[in-house]
């Protein structure tokens, strides 16, 4: 009996050893929440962050988080970095691309899910701008003033020439599909960004790419030239090789995660799913660059994507 | 209530003419021709959901406004949710999906998922984490924390449009109305979705 206990013990220890995301699995939910780091408890950011933003003048730097509002300790962890390169990178906001809460809704799992964990970014300022995904309530969310929703399921927002499109595509009906349709066409933005929570190119084996939604979307984003396209759901980091010239990204890991989800058949550049992380984006000029960097502070991607010409039909 | 029915007799032919005009809607599984009686179902079901609609106005009054408190939104929506509920303690299953309207929507959600495009929205169905054996009824809540699947946009091209307090859910084989701020589920059409192999 003894011996047998041993060796599971130690096996155990091996896996969290070898894969502390698998052996993470073996403890309950529960303890995990319980044991949630406070803001007082966050790691001190370390001196050597690895930064590859250019941190230019007059840029816009922005974080992206999907899938994030578990409320458990990977979510805390993720956060610590976010702050860590907040302090660094000095972005003031943040474009969360649903499952913003996951489970209950009720006042607490918005302390725990969003409150507690972003402390840090929202007491210094930072906004966070949410679409939903299909954990969100939309009623709650919409009309919960951190989110920025303005009380709307999609909305558009503005910063200096940049031009953010929030699209609910868990519900896009035809009154959606022709707001998206006037937005865009009427949008004399430099850089238009768009983001919701279903992918339209992903190869995830989980959940895959949304084919219905991109029927309907793909064909208005490369009319009006849509420059970036970031959703979520699928937990996992994907930047894709472009479509019809525009750059997308799934970014659905900054709390849960799906491990070794990949299915790939090629059109991912960069793929990440053993742990989980999020995004800094700078743009500058005709200039996108971006860093994905992982919980433990690991820099997955970086990169730098040149604005695209519009489309000759695009306004 | 004549009145009623040309308000939104226009604003979805208003809302025809901006998805031809933006050439929306093309990619959608093409609906079976609409007949006289057609029509007149999705007459009737757009009657029965204006009802709804003025005991919910009654009851509810104006919309929750945004706030910082997620206190104050949870009380709103259990407010406006048991009033509701109190004013349709006697709501059936069936009172907006009469028979007539049932098979009107069977008919339509058939002709989708069978249609040319038919292929590509069962695979969205099936990628959206499909909610099953889930206990739903009239007049209660949607269960809380249990995700929403969405809702195929050729889908909502094909089915009648609704105010947009209120929206169409799935659930298993079942489609739902479902009002959005209380959390209520207003009808429940079953055996509504059936993915043709």
């Amino acid at each position: 009996m003894l011996p047998r206990l041993f060796c599971l013990i130690l096996a155990f220890l091996s896996l969290a050893a070898w894969r502390p995301d698998a052996a993470a699995w073996l403890v309950p939910k529960s303890v995990a929440a319980f044991t949630a780091p406070t803001a007082e408890q966050a790691t001190p950011p370390k001196p050597g962050l690895d930064v590859r933003l250019p941190l230019q003048a007059k840029s816009i730097r922005f974080a992206v988080i999907g899938d994030s509002g578990t409320g458990d300790r990977a979510q805390y962890e993720v956060a610590q970095q976010m702050e860590a390169y907040r302090q660094r990178v000095g972005y003031d906001f943040v474009i969360m691309l649903g499952d913003n809460i996951y489970g209950n809704h009720q006042p607490k799992d918005f302390a725990q899910k969003f409150e507690q964990p972003y402390k840090p970014m929202l007491d210094a300022g930072v906004k966070f701008y949410a679409a939903l995904g299909n954990h969100d309530d939309p009623n709650d969310e919409r009309l919960y003033k951190p989110f920025n929703m303005g009380g709307e399921r999609y909305y558009v927002f503005k910063k200096g020439d940049i031009a953010f499109f929030v699209l609910d595509s868990n519900y896009m009906d035809p009154n959606q599909l022709a707001w998206v349709n006037q937005n865009l066409r009427d949008s004399n933005a430099k850089w238009k960004i768009c983001y919701f929570h279903h992918p339209l190119y992903n190869e995830g084996r989980n959940h895959g790419p949304d084919l219905d939604l991109r029927a309907q979307l793909a064909p208005l984003f490369r009319q009006y030239g849509v420059n970036v396209v970031f959703s979520g759901h699928e937990h996992v980091y994907e930047r894709m090789k472009p479509e019809d010239n525009i750059y997308y990204f799934v970014l659905g890991n900054s709390a849960k995660l799906m491990d070794h989800d990949f299915n790939s058949n090629g059109d991912m550049v960069k793929s990440f799913d053993s742990d989980r992380g999020f995004m800094v984006v700078e743009i500058v000029g005709d200039k996108l660059y971006f860093q994905t960097i992982s919980r433990t502070g690991q820099t997955i991607d970086s990169g730098e994507l040149a604005r695209q010409a519009p489309a000759p039909s695009a306004h | 209530m004549s009145m009623r029915y040309i308000g939104l007799a226009l604003r979805g032919l208003c809302l025809a003419v901006v998805l031809t005009a933006a050439g929306l809607g093309q990619s959608a599984s093409p609906a079976p021709p609409a007949t006289a009686v057609d029509a007149a179902v999705v007459k009737d079901f757009e009657a029965r959901v204006t009802k709804y609609m003025d005991l919910r106005k009654k009851q509810a009054g104006s919309a929750p406004k945004p706030t910082n408190s997620a206190d104050k939104l949870t009380k709103a929506k259990e407010d406006i949710g048991a009033k509701i509920r109190a004013a349709r303690a006697d709501a059936r299953e069936g009172d907006i999906f009469s028979p007539e309207i049932a098979a009107y929507f069977r008919k339509q959600i058939a002709a989708t998922l069978s249609g040319p495009h038919g292929k590509r929205i069962q695979a969205s169905l099936r990628h959206a984490e499909p909610i099953a054996g889930l206990a739903i009824k009239v007049n209660d809540k949607y269960p809380e924390g249990v995700a929403l699947q969405s809702t195929p946009p050729s889908l909502l091209l094909n089915l009648p449009p609704l105010p947009k307090e209120l929206e169409y859910r799935i659930v298993d084989s079942a489609l739902i109305l479902r009002d959005i701020t209380p959390n209520l589920i207003v009808d429940v059409l079953r055996d509504a979705i059936h993915m043709p192999q």
